[in-house]
């Protein structure tokens, strides 16, 4: 969960960062808004028992939030998401470049401007 | 006296003593009665067979202290420390379990959001029911109290819940009794027989909520009610 110890670089897209269960909900989350469990399951098409304890997991870490909906005698969990997509895109971002420059200094640093020339 | 000494003369002893019989009959008692235990379908008598090997075990432990006549033996004060270390635990620290749950967990009784579910399980039992945090279907009773995750709650119909509940009150009902069966399979170095508690909660489950509820809970969530 988006520790530095756990990128995955050749892997596609999110799950270079994220397992793939997470980056499933993250993304199925950031597409609707708020979802509920159902809704989940069938979005992400990854069964409950599967997906219940990675709910938790990205709760606990602050990336999804949760709230108790009770409806018709039914208590049921309503999930969003806590930062945009660019505001994590942002933290990743900024976690590579510190260790980059932290690892190679100058180095890091022309390249990034390399970057920001081509834009 | 050293402990493998104290084995030896163990069977000395026993072979010297005129009560040596006594010891015999009950271990051959034990071992007769587990076999039964074993053949016996129902598991309401399955496991009165089975406690009633673990007493006999018991008392062959006791009478071959009784033979054994000498004073400060190691053995017999290691076996009686053991009785009084888990017995403390298990009618001890076990029964207010409950308490450390409820902190741990941060759950919330849930008479306050769902009344009618406190209103089931208190009418088959003396018990509360808890909900907690955690999208993890999971339902288990400790102490006086039963606990529910929210997952649970989401993902079981009205039927299927009760038939849960009823089998968690099961478990209520019968925790004044489950720690001597405890403390019995403590004492004689034997599993004690949680498959058949739970096949008896589950017969209970069955007579309150129907056969049904209760298959189609075990199925959506598989294991994570005992
Ligand atoms: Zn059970």
């Amino acid at each position: 969960m988006v520790k530095l110890d756990q990128i995955n670089i050749s892997n596609d897209g999110l799950t270079k960062f994220f397992s793939p269960i997470e980056a499933a909900i993250l993304r199925s989350l950031w597409n609707e808004g708020e979802m509920m469990t159902s809704e989940l399951t069938e979005k992400t098409k990854i069964p409950l028992t599967s997906i219940a304890g990675t709910l938790d997991r990205l709760v606990k870490a602050g990336y999804a939030a949760r709230r108790v909906d009770t409806v018709n005698g039914r208590m049921r969990y309503v999930y969003a998401p806590v930062y945009s997509e660019d505001e994590v895109a942002s933290e990743i971002t900024t976690k590579i470049m510190d260790s980059l420059v932290d690892t190679f200094g100058r180095v890091a640093i022309e390249n990034f401007s390399k970057y920001s020339d081509k834009k | 006296m050293n402990l493998i000494g104290e084995i030896n003369c163990f069977g000395l002893c026993l072979k010297l003593s005129e009560n040596a019989p006594i010891v015999g009959l009950l271990i051959v008692s034990s071992v007769a009665l587990l076999v039964a235990g074993i053949m016996i379908k129902m598991p309401k008598h399955r496991l009165s067979m089975f406690v009633s090997a673990q007493i006999t075990v018991f008392l062959a432990i006791i009478s071959t202290f009784y033979l054994m006549k000498c004073e400060g033996m190691l053995t017999i004060y290691l076996y009686f420390g053991y009785a009084l270390v888990s017995s403390a635990i298990i009618f001890g620290a076990l029964r207010f379990y409950d308490r450390v749950m409820i902190k741990r967990l941060n759950a919330k009784p849930i008479k306050n959001v769902l009344s009618w579910i406190q209103e089931f399980t208190g009418g088959l039992a003396n018990a509360t029911v808890y909900y907690y945090d955690s999208a993890v279907p999971r339902a288990f009773a400790a102490g006086r109290s039963v606990f529910v995750s929210m997952g649970l709650l989401e993902i079981l119909t009205d039927d299927e819940l009760k038939a849960v509940l009823a089998h968690e009150a099961w478990h209520i009902r019968n925790n004044s009794r489950t720690p001597f069966l405890k403390q019995l399979a403590v004492m004689t170095f034997s599993s004690h027989k949680k498959d058949e508690l739970e096949e008896l909660a589950d017969i209970f489950a069955v007579e309150i909520a129907g056969s049904e509820a209760l298959s189609s809970a075990r199925c959506k969530v598989d294991k994570v009610f005992i």
